[in-house]
Formats: C-alpha cells, sequence, structure tokens
C-alpha cells in the first residue's frame, strides 16, 4: 500500500464487497447448492446432439481448407492458385495480401508492433502458419485445392531457442518491432534483497515448464455467413467476452451492428478456444469474400499447429529464501518465457502467476523479472491455470529442495509457512487478496485420507527387498478464481485500454404458464456446466425443480455484458447474475401477489414455486397464477407496473481495485482464492524410466460447493491434465523450427491407462465476497498434478540423485539420470 | 484431414488383385485393414492413383492349423490372433504381442498381413515374425512364392513384396511343447508404438540349459531385428539371472535408432537390453514351468 | 471383381451402397473417398459420430461395425456395403428417454463436453455385452482406446460399473439422482 488514500479505497472495497455477498438473515439453509445433481446439459450430449460447429447444417454451406507454412521462417515469394482455382468445386482462393486490403489486424493486446492476420502477410513466422484458404464446395474439394497450391519461399534463419533470439545477431520475427525481445519488467515487492542477505538457507533451480496445450478433442471451427440487412452471422464455438463482436467487426472493418455471433457448444476449451479469435475472423472475411456461408473447422494438424493455443513454454532462474527453522522469507524469479510468434494476450499469463505469486506461504517479499520472447512457434493462448499453475510447479520445487536440504518432511515444511484463518482477507506482495482459507484443514483432510506412513515405510521394504522404486510426492497449491480484467493492462505503464469491467449477465425470464427461461450471454456450454449452475441457483431461488429450468443462449446482438468462462470465474460469476435477476423478479412476484390477495408485501414468501404468507402457506399463489396475472391483466397489477415477467442483472466483479500508477501495488485482480493439497505415490523402473501409480489423493477447496459431483469431475480432469504434462504432451520444435508433434501419435494425450485411481476430498472455506461463498474450481488438478508428479519421480530416485527439472519428464530423462549416477557409483568404487 | 482422390478397385480374388498391382504397380496402394493406410490418406502422405481394398477376397481370411505351421490368410484380423484359442495353443507367443498392438478397436480391423507389409520396424507383428522364423506367402504374375521373415523386412518401412506382386499369407512355426516365450514392450502410452520390445522364445535341455533361443527385438534399428549375439551368448548355457543379464547387453551394438522426440538412442540402447533380459528371464520361467508340470 | 455400372457412374469413383445403420436398411451414392465417418455424418446426419483427429488415435467417431467397435474415420463408406453399422442413437436418440447405458453416464457424470460420449456409450455396449462383472482396473483398460480430455476417466469408469449393475439387474433405474460422488471417497464434502 502506498497511501493512505489506497488504503481507504482498498478498505472501502473490502467492505463493499463483504456487505454485497452478506446472506440476508442468519444462515440459510439450502435446498440445492451444494448437492450432486445430474447436469441437465446430459441428454443431448448422450443422444449425440450436442450442437457442435461441424454438426451445423446451414443451406448452401462452402467449406474453406488451409495451406500452413511448411517452414519456420520465410518471405512469401509467390502464390500460384491456376491449378487449384481449375478443380471443378473450388470456389474461391484467399491470401494474405486480401487480409492486408480489405481488413484491420487481428485482435491483440500485445505490443503494436507486433500485428497479426488470420492469413499471414508478406512472412511467415511459424510451421503451421496459415497462408492461403482454399474455399470450395466440400470440404474434400478444398483440400484437393490446397494440395494443387504452388506457394515459393524464401527461407530466413529460424529463430527456434528463445535465449538465442535475444542475441544481436538473430533474425527478427517482426522487423517493426525491432527486437525478438516482445516485452520485459521486473517487479519487486518487499525487501527481496535484504530477504535474501539475511537467510540462512537459500535454494535454488533452474527449471523449464515445456509446451503443451490444452488440445481438446474438437477443434475450434467457425462458420461465416452473410445474413439480411447487410449483417454478417457468425457461428463459432470460441465465444466469450461480450466485446468479442467488437474485436471481430474492428478487425472486419464492420459497424458492430453488422455482425452477429451465435455462441456454438464446445467439444472441451481447457482455455484453447478462450478468446479464439482468429478462426471466426477467418471464417467471417471468406464469407464477405464470395458472399456465402463458408465453414471453417480445423482439423487435427491445423489445431496442433496453428491454434493459437500453444501454452507457456518457461525457463526459470529461480530462488527462495528461508530461515533456518524452514521458515520463507523471500523468493526470486527469473523467467524467459518463450511466446512464438506473436504475443495476442499479452503477457497475462504472467498476471495469473503473480495473482498468486507467494503460493499459500506466508512471506512478502518477492520478485518477479520476466522477458517475453518471439520465436518461430504457434504463438502462446490460453490452457487451464493460464500460466499460474507453472508458478505453482516453480514454488514447490523450490520449497521441496529446502525441505530435503533441511531435513524437513514436505507436509511439515508447508504447515510451518501456510498463511493462517486469521490472516484472511490477506494482501499478499504485489497487491492481490487472498479472501479466506483453511490451508491447514486440507493438508489435514489429505493427509487423513492416505496412510502416508505405511508407505513411507513400503518405500523402505520394497527397496531393500525387492529392489523397487517408490516415490512419495505432496503439494499443497493455490487455485486463483474470478479474474478481473485490469490484469490485462496493468503491465503496461500506458495501456492503451485500461478496461475495469469484468461482468457477467443473466435474465430470467417466467413465462405466461409459469415456466422458467434463463438466458446466459456471452458464451456457450464449454464441457462445463452452466446450464446446471443455472437452474441450480433458479431452482434454490424459487423452490422450482432444477430440470423445469429452460437454459438459452444469447446472440451477441441480444447479449449483455459478459465474460464468459475462463480463469475459474463462470460458477461465482454467473451464480451472481442470477441471484440479482431474481431478487429483482421475486419482489415483482410478491408485489403482484401482495397486491392481489391484498397482504402487505413484507409478510409475503416464495417456496416451492409458490408465494404465500409466512407462516400460513395455504394463502398464496402458484408462480403460474402470478405469471397470468403480469402478463394477461394488467388492470389487476399494482398501480405504476408494467406488464411481464422477466428481469435481468449484470454482476460486476465482486472485488477488484485498481493497480497503483507507479505499479508497486497491482490492486486486487484475482481474489477468490482456492486451495488444494496433492499426494501421489509412484513407482518408478529407473531401467525403463517408466511410472506406475500406487495411491493418488486430491484435497481442493473451493468454497462452497454448488455441485460436488461436477467439482470432482473438474479436479479428475484437471489432474489428468496435470499428468499429461507433466509425463507425456509436448508440443516440440527440432533446431530448424520444423514442427515434431503433427499428429496424435506424437502429441501424446493420456488415455486411461495412464491415469491414477484418484481419491478426492473437499474442504469448504466460503468466500466472503461471492454469493453463497462459492469460489471458482474449474481449472482443477491441473493446478498441482505436475508438482506432485515432479516431487514423487524425485524421492522415488532420490539415490540416483534423481531431480526434475524439465517436464514433461521423459522415459529417457530418467534413464539418463539413472546411468550417470550409476556410472559415478562405479568411478567411486574403482 | 480428408483422403485425395483415387480409383477404387474392390478386386474379389487374388488373382484380379494381382492382376491390378500389375498394371498400376507402383501407383497403386492396398487397403486391408486401413490402420495405418487411411491415416497416411488422411494426411495426405499418400497420394496413390488406385486403392485396391482386398477386404473381399475371402481366401485370404482364413486361419488354418496344419501339422507344422499355422498358416494365416493376410486378411485375419489382429483381434483374432489375440482371442482365438487356436492361436493362444499353437503360437502363444503371436497371440500375447498381438494385445500390444494398438487398441482393440484398431484391432478389429487390423490385419496380420496389413501389418506385415507395412513393415515398421517399431509394430510387434513383424518384430513376432522375425523371432519365430514365419514364412511370408508372396503372389505375383509368375505364381507363389515364400520367402523368409528375416529376408523379408529389406530397411525402413520397406519389404521386398515387389510392385506387381501380394502378401497373401503368413505361416508361424507351431510352438512345441516345451517352449517358454517372453514379450516385453516399452511405449509412452499402452497402445503406442514401441519405444523397444523384445520377443523370445527358447527351448532348455533336461540339465535346464538353453537348446534352442530366438529373440527378436523391435524398434531399434530400419527393421525388426534377431538378437543374434544374445542368442549366440546364452545357447548351451544356464540361464541364471546374471548369464542373463550379461548376455542381454549385446543387443545395445546392435540397436542403430537415431534420437526422436520420444527417445534418445542412448536411452533406446539400455531399454533394449533391459526388455531383452526380461523377455528372456520370462521365456526361461515359462520353459522351467513347462518342463517341471 | 463387382463392377457395377451406375448410369455412365466410373464405379472406381462411386458406388451405391446398403447398409444396416441403426437397424434400418440405407442406401447411397458416395464417393469412393469417402469416409464411413463422413458419410454418417453429412449423408445421414448422424452427428453423433464426432472427428477429433480424423487419423484414428482419438476415437470419438467410435462406431459398432457388425457389433465391433472401429474408426469410422479409418473406413470408407463403400466398405460397409452390406455390413451393420451402430452408433450411438440406436441405444436411444429420445433425451427424455435415455436408454440404461446412457442413464449411467449421466448419473456418474461420466462426461462433460460430451466428444467422447458417443463413442464411450458404444464402447461401453460391446464390453458389457458377455454381462461380465469386471474391476475398475479392467474397465481402465477397456475403454483406454478413446481418448477423454474432460473427466480423467474415472467417472466413466464409475458409469461403466454403473450401467453394468443396471444391465444386470435389468432396471432402468436403479439409482437415484444425487448419489454421484464425483469419483469421491469423500459422501460428505465439507463435512
Amino acid at each position: 500500500m502506498t497511501s493512505d488514500t489506497t488504503n481507504d479505497a482498498f478498505n472501502d472495497a473490502l467492505a463493499r464487497a463483504a456487505e454485497a455477498a452478506a446472506p440476508s438473515g442468519g444462515q440459510v439453509k439450502r435446498k440445492y447448492i451444494g448437492r450432486s445433481m445430474k447436469r441437465v446439459e446430459d441428454p443431448r450430449l448422450l443422444t449425440g446432439r450436442g450442437g457442435f460447429i461441424a454438426d451445423q447444417k446451414i443451406a448452401g454451406l462452402t467449406h474453406a481448407a488451409i495451406f500452413r507454412s511448411p517452414v519456420a521462417h520465410g518471405r512469401i515469394v509467390s502464390i500460384d492458385a491456376t491449378a487449384a482455382l481449375a478443380i471443378p468445386g473450388v470456389i474461391a482462393v484467399v491470401t494474405g495480401e486480401d487480409c492486408r486490403a480489405k481488413m484491420n489486424p487481428c485482435m491483440n493486446f500485445g505490443p503494436s508492433t507486433i500485428p497479426q492476420y488470420p492469413l499471414a502477410v508478406d512472412k511467415v513466422r511459424y510451421v503451421g502458419e496459415a497462408v492461403v484458404a482454399v474455399i470450395a464446395d466440400t470440404r474434400y474439394l478444398a483440400e484437393d485445392g490446397v494440395d494443387a497450391l504452388d506457394v515459393e519461399f524464401e527461407e530466413l534463419p529460424p529463430v527456434v531457442n528463445p535465449f538465442k533470439a535475444l542475441e544481436a545477431d538473430a533474425a527478427l520475427l517482426h522487423e517493426g518491432h525491432g527486437s525478438n525481445l516482445a516485452y520485459e519488467r521486473s517487479f519487486t515487492f518487499g525487501e527481496v534483497d535484504e530477504a535474501f542477505e539475511r537467510a540462512d538457507l537459500v535454494v535454488s533451480d533452474t527449471l523449464h515448464w515445456g509446451r503443451s496445450a490444452g488440445m481438446p478433442l474438437e477443434t475450434t471451427g467457425a462458420i461465416g455467413k452473410p445474413g439480411l440487412n447487410g449483417v454478417l452471422e457468425i457461428y463459432c464455438n470460441s465465444m466469450n467476452f461480450s466485446y468479442f463482436v467488437w474485436l471481430i467487426a474492428t478487425a472486419l472493418k464492420l459497424p458492430s451492428n453488422r455482425v452477429t455471433i451465435n455462441p456454438v457448444p464446445a467439444g472441451g476449451s481447457f482455455g484453447s478456444k478462450f478468446t479464439a479469435h482468429k478462426v471466426p475472423t477467418l471464417a467471417g472475411f471468406l464469407a464477405l469474400q464470395v458472399n456465402r456461408p463458408v465453414s471453417y473447422v480445423e482439423d487435427r494438424l491445423d489445431h496442433l499447429m496453428n491454434s493459437d493455443h500453444h501454452a507457456s513454454d518457461r525457463y526459470y532462474e529461480a530462488k527462495l529464501a528461508l530461515t533456518c527453522d524452514g521458515t520463507i522469507v523471500g523468493m526470486d524469479v527469473d523467467v524467459v518465457d518463450d511466446y512464438g510468434a506473436y504475443l495476442q494476450f499479452g503477457v497475462g499469463t504472467h498476471g495469473n502467476a503473480l495473482s498468486q505469486g507467494v503460493g499459500p506461504y506466508n512471506f512478502n517479499n518477492l520478485r518477479y523479472h520476466l522477458r517475453a520472447v518471439l520465436t518461430n512457434k504457434c504463438q502462446q493462448g490460453a490452457y487451464r491455470g493460464f500460466g499460474s499453475e507453472v508458478h505453482n510447479w516453480v514454488l514447490e520445487r523450490l520449497v521441496d529442495q529446502a525441505a530435503e536440504k533441511l531435513g524437513m518432511a514436505p507436509e511439515v515444511i508447508r504447515r510451518k509457512n501456510f498463511i493462517q484463518p486469521e490472516q484472511f482477507p490477506h494482501k499478499i506482495p504485489g497487491g492481490n487478496l487472498y479472501d479466506s482459507g483453511d490451508y491447514e484443514a486440507v493438508l489435514d483432510k489429505a493427509l487423513s485420507m492416505i496412510d502416508l506412513e505405511h508407505w513411507r515405510k513400503e518405500k523402505k521394504r520394497l527397496r531393500e527387498e525387492e529392489n523397487r522404486y517408490i516415490g512419495i510426492g505432496l503439494v499443497t497449491t493455490q487455485e486463483r478464481s474470478v479474474f478481473s480484467s485490469t490484469e490485462f493492462w496493468y503491465w503496461f505503464d500506458e495501456p492503451a485500454f485500461p478496461i475495469t469491467s469484468s461482468p457477467e449477465s443473466a435474465t430470467i425470464t417466467i413465462d405466461p404458464s409459469g415456466e422458467f427461461q434463463v438466458l446466459l450471454h456471452s458464451q456457450a456450454m464449454w464441457g462445463n456446466s452452466p446450464e446446471t449452475v443455472a437452474a441450480m441457483v433458479v431452482a434454490e431461488e424459487f423452490g422450482v425443480e432444477p430440470d423445469k429450468v429452460n437454459i438459452r443462449y444469447a446472440d451477441s446482438a441480444h447479449a449483455l455484458p459478459g465474460t464468459g468462462p475462463g480463469g475459474s470465474r463462470f460458477t461465482v460469476m454467473v451464480t451472481g447474475a442470477i441471484r440479482g435477476a431474481a431478487k429483482k423478479l421475486q419482489k415483482k412476484i410478491i408485489e403482484i401477489a401482495a397486491h392481489t390477495l391484498e397482504v402487505p408485501p413484507e409478510d409475503m414468501e416464495i417456496t416451492d414455486a409458490r408465494v404465500q404468507v409466512k407462516g400460513a402457506p395455504e394463502v398464496g399463489l402458484s408462480l403460474g397464477e402470478v405469471a397470468a396475472t403480469a402478463y394477461f391483466f394488467a388492470l389487476n397489477l399494482p398501480p405504476g407496473m408494467t406488464s411481464g415477467l422477466e428481469e435481468q442483472h449484470t454482476y460486476d466483479h465482486p472485488l477488484t481495485t485498481l493497480p497503483s500508477p507507479d505499479r508497486s501495488d497491482l490492486g486486487i485482480f484475482y481474489p477468490i482464492m482456492g486451495h488444494n493439497c496433492h499426494i501421489a505415490v509412484m513407482e518408478v523402473d529407473p531401467d525403463t524410466g517408466m511410472t506406475t501409480w500406487l495411491d493418488y489423493v486430491a484435497v481442493h477447496d473451493a468454497g462452497t460447493i454448488v455441485n460436488p459431483i461436477t467439482l470432482g469431475g473438474h479436479v479428475t480432469g484437471g489432474t489428468a491434465q496435470g499428468v499429461g504434462t507433466a509425463l507425456l504432451e509436448e508440443l516440440a520444435y527440432d533446431e530448424d523450427g520444423q514442427f515434431k508433434s503433427s499428429t496424435f501419435l506424437d502429441y501424446l494425450i493420456p488415455t486411461a491407462n495412464e491415469i491414477p485411481a484418484m481419491k478426492l476430498g473437499h474442504v469448504e472455506t466460503p468466500s466472503p465476497y461471492t454469493e453463497y461463498g462459492i469460489k471458482g474450481g474449474g481449472e482443477g488438478g491441473r493446478m498441482a498434478t505436475p508438482g506432485v508428479i515432479s516431487a514423487a519421480i524425485d524421492d522415488a530416485l532420490r539415490e540416483f540423485g534423481m531431480h526434475v527439472q524439465n517436464l514433461p519428464v521423459k522415459p529417457s530423462d530418467i534413464v539418463a539420470t539413472v546411468l550417470a549416477a550409476r556410472e559415478q557409483q562405479k568411478e567411486q568404487r574403482s | 484431414m480428408k483422403p485425395p482422390r483415387f480409383a477404387y478397385y474392390d478386386p474379389d480374388t487374388v488373382a484380379e488383385a494381382v492382376e491390378l498391382k500389375a498394371r498400376f504397380e507402383t501407383d497403386a496402394v492396398v487397403l486391408a485393414g486401413g490402420q495405418s493406410l487411411v491415416p497416411m490418406l488422411a494426411t495426405r502422405l499418400a497420394k496413390p492413383d488406385a486403392l485396391l481394398d482386398i477386404n473381399r477376397i475371402s481366401s485370404l481370411q482364413q486361419l488354418e492349423v496344419g501339422p507344422t505351421h499355422v498358416e494365416f490368410g493376410a486378411l485375419v484380423r489382429q483381434y483374432q490372433l489375440e482371442t482365438d484359442p487356436l492361436v493362444a495353443r499353437n503360437v502363444p507367443l503371436l497371440a500375447a504381442v498381438t494385445h500390444y498392438i494398438g487398441h482393440v478397436e484398431n484391432r478389429h480391423r487390423g490385419t496380420v498381413g496389413g501389418s506385415l507389409a507395412h513393415a515398421d520396424s517399431a509394430a510387434e507383428l513383424p518384430t513376432a515374425a522375425v523371432t519365430l522364423d514365419a514364412e511370408m506367402v508372396i503372389e505375383g504374375p509368375a505364381g507363389r512364392r515364400v520367402e523368409a521373415a528375416r529376408d523379408f523386412f529389406a530397411g525402413w518401412m520397406t519389404s521386398t513384396i515387389a510392385p506387381d506382386e501380394l502378401l497373401v499369407a503368413v505361416r508361424f512355426p507351431i510352438t512345441p511343447a516345451d517352449a517358454g516365450w517372453g514379450f516385453v514392450e516399452v511405449a509412452r502410452r499402452e497402445g503406442d508404438f514401441a519405444l523397444a520390445a523384445a520377443a523370445a522364445q527358447l527351448r532348455l535341455d533336461e540339465a535346464g540349459r538353453v537348446s534352442e533361443i530366438a529373440i527378436g527385438l523391435a524398434s531399434i534399428s530400419d527393421r525388426p531385428l534377431r538378437a543374434t549375439e544374445v542368442e549366440a551368448q546364452l545357447l548351451g548355457q544356464l540361464p541364471t539371472a546374471d548369464a542373463v543379464a550379461v548376455a542381454a547387453r549385446a543387443i545395445e551394438e546392435q540397436v542403430t535408432a537415431s534420437d526422436d522426440m520420444h527417445a534418445t538412442h542412448s536411452y533406446r540402447r539400455h531399454l533394449a537390453a533391459t526388455v531383452t533380459q526380461r523377455a528372456v528371464l520370462e521365456a526361461v520361467g515359462r520353459a522351467q514351468e513347462g518342463n517341471r508340470s | 471383381m463387382t463392377i457395377q455400372t451406375q448410369g455412365g457412374v466410373d464405379p472406381t469413383l462411386q458406388r451405391t451402397i446398403t447398409a444396416r445403420v441403426n437397424g434400418r436398411d440405407v442406401s447411397g451414392v458416395v464417393d469412393t473417398r469417402t469416409t464411413l465417418a463422413d458419410w454418417l455424418r453429412d449423408e445421414l446426419d448422424l452427428v453423433s459420430v464426432h472427428l477429433g483427429c480424423e487419423h484414428g488415435v482419438c476415437g470419438c467417431c467410435t462406431i459398432l461395425l457388425d457389433g465391433q467397435s472401429v474408426r469410422a474415420c479409418l473406413m470408407l463408406a463403400a466398405q460397409v456395403n452390406g455390413r451393420d453399422v451402430e452408433t450411438v442413437e440406436s441405444l436411444s436418440s429420445d433425451q427424455t428417454k435415455l436408454h440404461p447405458i446412457q442413464e449411467a453416464f449421466q448419473e456418474e457424470h461420466g462426461l462433460q463436453c460430451g466428444f467422447c460420449t458417443p463413442a464411450m456409450v458404444l464402447r461401453t455396449k460391446e464390453i458389457l455385452a458377455d454381462g461380465r462383472e469386471r474391476t475398475d482396473e479392467e474397465v481402465r483398460q477397456d475403454i483406454s482406446g478413446i481418448l477423454c480430455r474432460c473427466t480423467g476417466y474415472q467417472n466413466i469408469i464409475n458409469s461403466v460399473q454403473c450401467a453394468a449393475r443396471k444391465l444386470r439387474a435389468g432396471s432402468p433405474a436403479p439409482i437415484a439422482a444425487g448419489t454421484g460422488t464425483g469419483g469421491s471417497s469423500d459422501q460428505n464434502p465439507g463435512a
């Protein structure tokens, strides 16, 4: 905190947020929130009617396929489409030159000196970058057209290694930017140098978190369709943010009221479809070129190489300072992030890291030095955790190393450093706030679900009697939720657009026969459970059965402000929106009923889809009766009331503050803080490097639980993705920038065989700032799993000096360590 | 990812298929189970003029147990190898390795002949064929010829099938009742191609010494290899754990596969020895058990 | 060799095929390069056959061919002439009357985005056909040919086991809503 003014604003914000979320009078017994509910989304999905983008049947639909760059870095010399256009059924060929002539650059939260278009202009900057689109009657013919193109490149030196990219003689990706260093900034919070000077122990590590991706089984896709009144209709499976339409309209040089985006459900995203704007922009652009509906659905090769959503690829020099009793006093992070060829989201993935920079630990000194580097690779986007999970891994690696040096058990050093329940709300170095937590309760619950003493004995016995290698890992990590849009720009001293809104909206309609409709805005179903959440909240507020509530999604022309799924914010935010709309609707229902029954409104309540007199439930009306009055009998309404029974509410972020002008304080931008503890027991075969699971426990605290079964699904699903990141998945480029992971034979998504049977537990520490006390839990196990796997492998092979520094850790890495250690042991013996 | 245009032929007889192969030569590809070919079409790594779908040729679908061999028509599905008791009884190693091919959805369609003709050094069936001294039955315009598995695999994804020839069957010798066998595969995920795999089959004499031994390795070279040096070191020896461990190291010299994103060369060397050692010990265990009973 | 002459159409490029699809005989003219998955999706509107990778790895397009699970992206439509094809619509396409296997997936939360779900449901039907009881580890192996990116598989395994119980009991809905545990041993979260 820099001044009293800031202090006052900060305290005001806290007080207002707490007041807004305060339960109205006493502990409320809830009927639906907290109960495992079957999802209302499921029947259509189980019968194969998910309505995905590739399932859309539109009359006259044409199909686009993409010519992808075969070279990592080069100038486009010529494009000859003669043969392609001669194929019957091929309609048009569109290039980057068309984009430059008729479009603005695409959405970009990074420096304006790094512009991008949906088709490469002048240069290609990575293998797989889209160069030409061919539109044809069928996808088969479009691919024939792509095959028939003759594209000539003048190859430029590939820039692959991010450290070499920073050398003076490196070829430049973006001449207009003048450097391959896209961005650099250092934040120092607290007295970092002093903390390190007075520390008894400093542990340091060189770490690399390899490139993986959300890799949903459905790719990103969109349909552009010229509609009535000059409106371009876009159907896409990547809509979130109500201003998505504005960004795309700007790129297409259309007034925003001449573009309508229809949200289409997604077959998974995990971040990969988060504001995935290029695909809908391209589909819209192509439709405008041929004045026909055009579908562009990435195939798997497109998505692997050109999704714009590869994830963090970070190189760390990280240090942790401690006192001799294991108290952490400071952390110093120097990170180079290999962002690839563009920087669409700026460096937001590091803002996520800073939202929980100290993890669950009680220390105040943190330095964070970031260099974001441009290389000839697909650019980064979002993936479950958005970069905060990487920081979790780094911090936990350091804590484990410190524990080993100090001879402390992993649970002991963590318990020693936890922020205590009475310290909340807790402001961390950097300025973000942790709303609430009870980290020891989570740890205790996890320890109660696994017999660590048994496994520690078993580890010794198996090593001695059977020559088998067992390792135990334990991590405790944060899961921040509900981002505020200030995190998009606080990195920059003079941001182009310092947005502070990140709301969510809902509309509830009770129709004339008393049936409920809920309209959600700026999103679609992405595999999360928006409809079930909405139905449960409506059920809680009105006492209707959840499966009686019908949920729909607004197109952008009808959409209220919304931000959509991302950063584990959906359940918290939409609950706020629906509850807000419900309160307005309840007021109107009670006023109508009170007027009809001639009872004072304050004597009435809504229960079980009825409005009735408190204490005299026989005196009341069904919601259907109220609705009939509201729609058809205006003369029976209270004076001044208008017809209809529909209310909408826009729920703003519950707790966010501005960063200070000098950025010594970044403000509150990610305050709804979840927590977890994962414990893994693994066996490692030192001669094959293969791992097997023996036990796995995951305990999460996501505040008040809305639907336990779906929260459990997030934990198990996130854990599986963490297993992929830690052991299997790799988007790899060779030294020439050629892409090595171009099919699912090389990009290894875990099958059921690679995933442990998990024991799940939950602790509920409600947030004081959200409706019902809910916290986000969507990013699930991926926040913790890479750390716990690294720790377990190290523990299993400690006698060989195993120390995981590079993810994914591959069998060949493990065996190389074992063989080197054996070689050394041999030398020592001789 | 859609297949390119091709002329599709689905002959009813081997003679018709051979005639088509002779007509198109290298411009035609044979579609059997399609589990490797169709992905190559979808990615357009293969752009043949003609696709010869042999799935309608009923004579290729027979499995016959003869006095000394089991003959598998080229179209016998891998799932049948895995589940047919006739296979488990007569060539148990073959049944065992088949379980490691892809996933069951692939094995329902994948064929014996398709996998052998594809000649991937990382694949299980070519390794089993080399280990068990299988014989390939190949038909061309001049009639049928038979080729030993060891000669059949000619290099990276290459066999000796001429452009005008068709692999019609493979014959595996019936496994002696007292033989022991073992198979150990290491892959990044179950169902993936092997980083290395070893198949072993051996017999022991009355003194418990190795009297016959065959070891085949997948994924260490451009083709499946016999571990000739390991075999030579163990033949006539008591297969103790130490003896097997020492002998297995000899395979390292045969590893020529270079680094790829899943395995380094030096890892493969160690892994080859590890799977060899384990497969041989598994085989020894079965042979000793068989001799006791 | 069967050469069907179809009014001058080159049979190497186009074929008329007849197949039994979800219990009905269906005929159509197909390009010979059309995959089975595309024919089912585009011509028969069986959009439950999802295209996840189109190279035979992800398994989202899995269908039952003569009762056996196969990747529909790795077959040509021309190859199913005279064969029996089943997609998830054969269990139930009525969203208000689900098949017990579909019910089990809903009750145990065996799906999130729904993209692998039709394949998982069909595979469940195939593996449960023998009526044998399986351990969770056996089920894990049995479903490993189909990728799921959402669930971490745990609730799919629970769904298969739940479906097995339902099919053995022969009753459509022995398990009430709200009893699922999210794969948790912790039946009372927060308690």
